[in-house]
C-alpha cells in the first residue's frame, strides 16, 4: 500500500534546488571555519596536555605537589646512553648524575665512564619565568591602557561636542587600530629603548603594548559609557551636581563593569602579541626572576622572558624532534590555555552583564 | 552748580559666597575637563610619535645609501658589474639549453621507461616470492625457476638502462652543441673574476681608511691629539687605483667581440632535436641568443663611457629603495636595499589569505545572519571570536609543526598533481603562511561583514518579500548589495590585519628573499617568500645600531605604516561613500 502523494507539497523546481545548493555552500563555509579552528585547538591540546600532566611531582614541603613544567626555569636537555639505556636529563640533574657516576667508578677502581650526550637547549625544565614575565607585561600595560583609555572615552563621550577636533581624534583612534603590531615594536624600540634610553625593559614593553591596545580599550569604554541611560546624567545634573560629580557618582559606577569586561579582550590581545615585545621587552633567556633585583627601580628596567616570545624561540631556533616537541607543544598549550581562558571569561562576563543591566 | 559726584552705595557682600578653587585660572570642573581632553589626545600624539620616530631613525637611510652607491661607483664595482651582467646572461642561456635537454630526455624515455619499470617490478615481485617461499619451505624450490626469475629481473634492468643510454646517444649532438656554447664565455669569466678582486681591494682600502678617519675623529673629540696624529690616513686615489680596471676596457672589448664571434659560429650550426615537440623551444633559444648578442654594443658603450666621478643623483637612492628588486645584505660585494621582493612576498601571502578568507568569512556571515537559528548563532559567534583570540605565534608554531608537512604530503598525492605547483618540496612557503593568515583574517571579515548585514534596514527585506521574491533572491539581490560597502571595507580591514601580521609569516613563509618566478604561473604561490613584517622581526635584533641596514629596516617599517594607513583610509572612505542611504 503506497501513501498517496501530498498534492500540496512544493514541487521541486530549478530555483528551489539552486537555493538549497547556495544554502549548503554558506553552511559549509561556516563549518569549515569552525573545523579549522577546532583542528588547531585540538592538535595543540592533545599533544600539549601530556607535557603538563606528566610533570606533576610530589615534594616534601607544603603544598606537597608541584609541576616541574609550570614552575621551573627552562634548562638544556641532555640525551645520552648509559649502561645500554637511553636517558634524558635536565642540565642540573645531568651534571649531578655524571659526577655521581664518576665518583662511583673511582671508588670501585674503574676508569671513569664516558658520557656521549647530545643537548637540546630549552627542552627540559619548565616555563615559569615566561609565565611570570607575561603576567607582568599584561598587568602593567593594561593598567596604563585602561587609565588612558577610560579617560579618553570619558572625554569623548561626556565632555566633547561634535566638532573638527573630536572628529580628528576619532580618526586618529581608528587609524591607530590599523597600525601593524611590528610597527608598534619599531616605534617602541626607537622611542623608549633608544631615544629615552630605557634599554630592553619592562617599562618599554608596557608602554608599547599599552599604546597598541589603546584603541580597543577606548572603543570598549565608549560603548559602555553610551549604554548608561541619559536619564541618569540628567537626574543628577537637575539636582545641582556638577558635571564631574555626575560622572563620578552616576555614570562611571554603572559603566565600569562593562568597561572592564570588554577590556578583557584587550588583555587577550596584549598577552598574545609577540612582535611589539621582540625588541622592547623580551629576553631569550634570563636566569633571574623579575623580583630578584638589587634596588626597586631596577625592577622597571629589566627585560623579562615572555610566553609568546618563548614559543617563537623554541619553534624557530631549535630543531624539531621528539625531544624538543614536548616543550614546544607544552608551551603552546599553556599559552593557548591562558589566552583561551581570558577570552572565555570575557565572553561569559559580557553575556552576564547584558542580562544584569536592563534599562 | 557742580554737585558732588554721588558715589554708588557700597555693594553688600553676597550672603552666600562660593569659593572656587582655581588651578592656573581654571575652575575644578574645567581642570577635570582639560585633564580628560588631554588624555583623549594620546591617540593623536601616539600616531604623530610613530611617524616622527620612524622618520627619525629611518630618514638617514637615504644619505647612507647614497654614500654606499657612490662608493659602488668609485671603487669600480659598477664597472665590473656591467661585465658580470653579460656573463650572467650567458649563463642563463646555457641553463635554458640544459632545461631543453631535461625535457627531451623526459619526453623520450617517459613512456618506454614506465613499461620497463612495470616489467622490473613484476619480475622483482616474482623473485621475492620465490625467495620467500624458499625461506619458508626449505630447499624445495626449483632452482631453475629461481634462475629464470633472476634473469628476468636482470633483463628488465638492462632494458631500462638501454632506454636511457639510447636517449643519451640521440642527444649527443645536442650535448656537443650545449657544451661548446657554454664554453664560449670562458674568456669573459676569467676577466671578470680578476677584476672582481681588484674592485673589492679598492673598496676594502676605502673602508679601512674611513674607519681610521672615524677613529681619529673620536680621539680628537676626546682631546687625545697624540693618538689622533698616530692614526694613519691615506686618502684613496680612486683614479690611480682604477687605472688597471679602466685600462682593461680595450682588452675586454676585444674579448667580448671574440666571444660574440664564437657564439655566432656555434649558434649557426644548431643540432636537430630528436623530439620535434621541443623545436619551439629551440627557436625561442635562438631568438633569445640573438637578443643577447644585440646587447653587446650597448655594454661596450657603457664600459667606454663609464666615469667613476659621475655623481649619484639623490633621487636614485629613493627609487632604488622603492623599486629596487634586490634585498641583499652582508655581502662582500655590494649591499642592495630594494623593498620590492619583500613587498611582493607580503602581497602574495595576503592574496592567498584573502582568496581563502573572503569566501569563508563572507559566506559564514551571510549564513549566520540570514539563515542560522538562534541556537546556531549563539554557538558560532563566540566560537569565531575564540578563533580570533588564538595568538598568531601559536598559529605560526602550528604551521611549522603540522600544517607545513600536511600540505606537502597533500601536494604529493597523485590525484592532485593537476594543481599548478603541486607537488612541492618546500615545507614552509607562501601557501602555508597564507592558509594560516586566512584563519587570522576570517574572524575580522566575519564580524565586520555580519555587522554590515545587520545594519540593512528590515524594510528592505520586507519590501522584497512583499514583491514576491524568494528568500534567496532577497538575500543575494537586496541584502548583500545593500551592505556591499560594509562587506568591502570588512575585506579591506582583513587585508590590513593580514599584511601587518608578523609571527605567522616569520615562522611559516620560508624566508627566502627573492621575487618568486612568475613565469611558472600559479606555481609561484608555493615558493618560499620573505615579507616586510618578517624581515623587520628577523633582522632588527642582529643589525648594528645606526648602520645603513638598521635604517633600511626602519624605512621598511615606514612603508608598512603608510600601507596600513592607506588601507584604513580606503576602508573608511568606501563605507562613507557607498553606503546605501536609509531614508
Amino acid at each position: 500500500m503506497s501513501t498517496p502523494a501530498n498534492p500540496f507539497a512544493s514541487k521541486p523546481s530549478r530555483s528551489r534546488s539552486f537555493e538549497k545548493v547556495i544554502l549548503g555552500v554558506f553552511r559549509t563555509a561556516t563549518y569549515i571555519i569552525l573545523i579549522c579552528g577546532a583542528a588547531v585547538f585540538g592538535d595543540i591540546l592533545l599533544k600539549g596536555v601530556p607535557t603538563v600532566a606528566n610533570a606533576f611531582k610530589t615534594t616534601s614541603t607544603f603544598p606537597y605537589v608541584t609541576n616541574t613544567f609550570l614552575f621551573e626555569a627552562p634548562e638544556s636537555l641532555y640525551v645520552f646512553e648509559h649502561e645500554g639505556k637511553t636517558m634524558e636529563m635536565g642540565d642540573k640533574d645531568y651534571r649531578a648524575f655524571r659526577e655521581a657516576e664518576i665518583a662511583k667508578a673511582a671508588a670501585a677502581g674503574l676508569p671513569p665512564p664516558v658520557f656521549k650526550s647530545s643537548s637540546y637547549v630549552y627542552s627540559a625544565g619548565g616555563i615559569w619565568p615566561c609565565i611570570v614575565g607575561t603576567v607582568l607585561l599584561v598587568v602593567g600595560s593594561m593598567t596604563i591602557a585602561l587609565f588612558l583609555g577610560v579617560c579618553s572615552a570619558i572625554f569623548l563621550n561626556e565632555y566633547a561636542k561634535d566638532g573638527p577636533i573630536v572628529r580628528f581624534i576619532r580618526l586618529a583612534i581608528l587609524n591607530l587600530a590599523g597600525v601593524p603590531s611590528i610597527v608598534f615594536g619599531l616605534f617602541g624600540f626607537g622611542l623608549f629603548v633608544i631615544y629615552l634610553d630605557w634599554n630592553v625593559s619592562l617599562l618599554a614593553g608596557w608602554f608599547t603594548l599599552a599604546f597598541m591596545v589603546l584603541p580597543v580599550v577606548i572603543t570598549a569604554s565608549e560603548e559602555s559609557l553610551k549604554a548608561v541611560p541619559k536619564g541618569f546624567r540628567e537626574g543628577s545634573l537637575a539636582l545641582g551636581a556638577t558635571k564631574w560629580q555626575t560622572i563620578r557618582k552616576n555614570v562611571l559606577p554603572y559603566a565600569l563593569p562593562g568597561i572592564l569586561t570588554s577590556s578583557i579582550l584587550g588583555i587577550a590581545r596584549v598577552a598574545g602579541e609577540t612582535a611589539p615585545i621582540m625588541f622592547t621587552a623580551a629576553y631569550v633567556v634570563r636566569d633571574k626572576l623579575p623580583w630578584d633585583v638589587e634596588k626597586a627601580s631596577d625592577f622597571f628596567f629589566q627585560g623579562v622572558m615572555a610566553l609568546p616570545y618563548h614559543i617563537y624561540v623554541v619553534s624557530s631556533k631549535i630543531p624539531q624532534n621528539e625531544y624538543t616537541s614536548r616543550v614546544q607543544y607544552g608551551t603552546a598549550f599553556v599559552f593557548l590555555g591562558i589566552v583561551a581562558l581570558i577570552a572565555t571569561a570575557s565572553i561569559i562576563f559580557r553575556n552576564k552583564l547584558r542580562s544584569r543591566y536592563q534599562w | 552748580m557742580p554737585t558732588e559726584p554721588v558715589s554708588p552705595p557700597p555693594q553688600k557682600p553676597f550672603l552666600i559666597e562660593k569659593k572656587r578653587t582655581r588651578f592656573l585660572g581654571l575652575t575644578l570642573d574645567e581642570t577635570i575637563r582639560a585633564f580628560f581632553g588631554g588624555n583623549a589626545f594620546t591617540a593623536v600624539v601616539v600616531l604623530a610619535l610613530i611617524t616622527i620616530f620612524l622618520f627619525r631613525e629611518g630618514s638617514a637611510f637615504f644619505g647612507q645609501n647614497r654614500e654606499s652607491i657612490t662608493l659602488y661607483r668609485q671603487a669600480g664595482l659598477e664597472y665590473v658589474d656591467y661585465m658580470r651582467t653579460q656573463q650572467e646572461e650567458h649563463t642563463a642561456l646555457t641553463r635554458y639549453l640544459f632545461d631543453i635537454r631535461l625535457r627531451a630526455v623526459k619526453h623520450m624515455t617517459e613512456a618506454p621507461l614506465g613499461g620497463a619499470q612495470k616489467e622490473k617490478d613484476a619480475a622483482s615481485k616474482e623473485l621475492w616470492e620465490l625467495e620467500h617461499n624458499a625461506l619458508a619451505s626449505g630447499p624445495a624450490v626449483d632452482p631453475e625457476k629461481l634462475a629464470s626469475a633472476k634473469a628476468r629481473v636482470a633483463a628488465a634492468e638492462a632494458a631500462s638502462a638501454k632506454i636511457l643510454a639510447d636517449a643519451n646517444a640521440k642527444l649527443a649532438a645536442f650535448d656537443d652543441f650545449a657544451g661548446r656554447y657554454s664554453d664560449t664565455i670562458e674568456p669573459v669569466r676569467g676577466l671578470v673574476s680578476e677584476l672582481t678582486d681588484v674592485a673589492v681591494a679598492i673598496k676594502e682600502k676605502y673602508t679601512i681608511n674611513e674607519d681610521a678617519k672615524r677613529e681619529r675623529a673620536q680621539y680628537l673629540a676626546a682631546g687625545m691629539t697624540a693618538e689622533a696624529d698616530a692614526v694613519k690616513i691615506t686618502e684613496v686615489d680612486f683614479k690611480a687605483e682604477l687605472a688597471p680596471l679602466v685600462g682593461i676596457t680595450p682588452i675586454y672589448v676585444e674579448t667580448a667581440n671574440g666571444v660574440a664571434a664564437a657564439i655566432k659560429e656555434v649558434a649557426s650550426t644548431p643540432p636537430t632535436l630528436p623530439v620535434p615537440a621541443l623545436e619551439e623551444r629551440m627557436k625561442r633559444f635562438q631568438a633569445l641568443n640573438a637578443q643577447y648578442l644585440a646587447s653587446f654594443p650597448e655594454t661596450q658603450r657603457k664600459l667606454e663611457t663609464w666615469d667613476y666621478q659621475k655623481p649619484v643623483p639623490a633621487i636614485d637612492t629613493f627609487t632604488g629603495f622603492i623599486f629596487g628588486k634586490q634585498w641583499l645584505t652582508a655581502s662582500f660585494w655590494q649591499d642592495w636595499y630594494g623593498v620590492v621582493p619583500l613587498f611582493v612576498g607580503s602581497l602574495m601571502v595576503s592574496v592567498i589569505a584573502l582568496f581563502l578568507a573572503v569566501p569563508l568569512g563572507v559566506g559564514a556571515a551571510i549564513y549566520i545572519n540570514q539563515f542560522a537559528s538562534a541556537k546556531e548563532q549563539k554557538l558560532v559567534k563566540p566560537a569565531i571570536e575564540f578563533i580570533s583570540a588564538i595568538p598568531s605565534v601559536v598559529l605560526g608554531f602550528f604551521g611549522i609543526a603540522v600544517l607545513g608537512q600536511a600540505l606537502r604530503a597533500l601536494s604529493q598525492v597523485e590525484a592532485l598533481s593537476w594543481i599548478p605547483g603541486f607537488p612541492f618540496s618546500e615545507r614552509l612557503n607562501a601557501l602555508t603562511a597564507g592558509c594560516l593568515l586566512a584563519l587570522i583574517a576570517v574572524p575580522t571579515i566575519f564580524t565586520l561583514a555580519e555587522d554590515a548585514l545587520n545594519n540593512v534596514p528590515r524594510s528592505f527585506k520586507e519590501a522584497s518579500f512583499a514583491l514576491g521574491a524568494s528568500r534567496m533572491q532577497t538575500i543575494l539581490r537586496i541584502i548583500v548589495p545593500a551592505s556591499l560597502s560594509g562587506i568591502v571595507s570588512a575585506v579591506l580591514l582583513g587585508l590590513g590585519r593580514v599584511i601587518g601580521e608578523t609571527m605567522v609569516v616569520l615562522l611559516c613563509a620560508g624566508n627566502r628573499i627573492a621575487i618568486p618566478d612568475f613565469t611558472e604561473g600559479f606555481a609561484a604561490f608555493v615558493q618560499p617568500v620573505h615579507t616586510m613584517t618578517g624581515i623587520i622581526a628577523q633582522e632588527m635584533g642582529e643589525v648594528e645600531r645606526g648602520g645603513i641596514h638598521y635604517r633600511a629596516l626602519f624605512m621598511v617599517g615606514l612603508v608598512l605604516f603608510f600601507i596600513a594607513l592607506l588601507i584604513n583610509f580606503l576602508a573608511q572612505k568606501i563605507v562613507r561613500k557607498y553606503r546605501v542611504s536609509i531614508g
